[in-house]
């Protein structure tokens, strides 16, 4: 009755299931390739991140559970390979690069571009605890819950890491200033004075 | 929609608990919408052809490996 009872897995993935492996680890690399940028804030680490973790995955494709989360499944394994592989490269890439805040051409208008090179510029300033968890849970789509499992801590840890992260940005990007966030005065005073109380902490 | 959930203070980790405060919501909402600027940038651009043509090496080794392990060996 249990999992480990159905019917016996073919050591060899048929071509098709090989197929549709393949598919999703297509459709999973613009994603793969976002987490990997925001974790290592390196463009060129995060393509070899990438690489790394394709390769991981397709060696160990047999212990992917069809019907779960590939997305899930896959930046698991990117993230283990960052923090054993790649986490000391990436300092060191920065020290002599700068991070991709500073140098990767973006794709949207001219006009959000000076306000995403800013916000990067902080983003890479998170404690990387912090940086993962804001980016999973508020970019990627992923639930609170698949965060939790991926960085292998309690959901409450994760709610924690989320809002510091949150509070964390919004004092370094200044949020607050009066004018920051256009007429709305009350809640950007109301901000002004949060964030006063974290910098004088 | 309702973020409370997300902006409760937690405690889970001891440490620094003056962090632990509810943010103005039309600053969560400003960082949610910088966020998924600066990751959908990302994933809206080129992605490079060595992802496909790796996925694709892979896949031609595993299908010759498929195939020699029915016929004969050379």
């Amino acid at each position: 009755m249990s999992a480990t009872e159905t019917a016996p897995r073919t050591t060899e993935r048929t071509e098709a299931q090989a197929k549709d492996f393949k598919d999703g680890l297509i459709r999973e690399i613009p994603n793969l390739r976002a987490f990997a940028a925001s974790l290592s804030g390196s463009m060129q680490l995060a393509d070899d991140l990438v690489q790394d973790t394709l390769l991981k995955a397709w060696g160990n494709s047999d212990k992917f559970e069809p019907g779960t989360s590939l997305r899930a499944w896959l930046f698991t394994i990117l993230r283990n390979t960052y923090y054993s592989l790649y986490r000391k490269r990436g300092r060191e890439v920065q020290d002599s690069e700068g991070t991709y805040a500073e140098r990767m051409a973006t794709h949207g208008n001219q006009e959000s571009h000076l306000d995403l090179a800013d916000f990067r510029k902080a983003l890479a300033k998170l404690p990387e605890e912090q940086r993962e968890v804001l980016i999973m849970v508020g970019a990627t789509g992923l639930s609170y819950e698949e965060a939790a499992e991926i960085c292998g801590v309690a959901i409450g840890t994760i709610k924690s890491r989320v809002n510091r992260a949150r509070t964390k940005l919004a004092e370094l990007l200044s949020i607050g200033g009066v004018d920051d966030l256009g007429p709305d005065r009350t809640s950007a005073a109301a901000m002004q004075r949060v964030g006063s109380e974290i910098i004088g902490s | 929609m309702n973020r409370v959930d997300a902006a409760m203070p937690e405690t889970g980790e001891g440490d620094n608990d003056d962090f632990d405060m509810v943010l103005d919501p039309k600053v969560q909402e400003s960082i949610g919408r910088s966020l998924k600027a600066h990751y959908d940038d990302i994933v809206n651009a080129p992605v490079p052809d060595k992802f496909l043509v790796l996925l694709a090496q892979l896949e031609a080794t595993e299908q010759r490996a498929a195939g020699a392990s029915t016929d004969e060996r050379n």
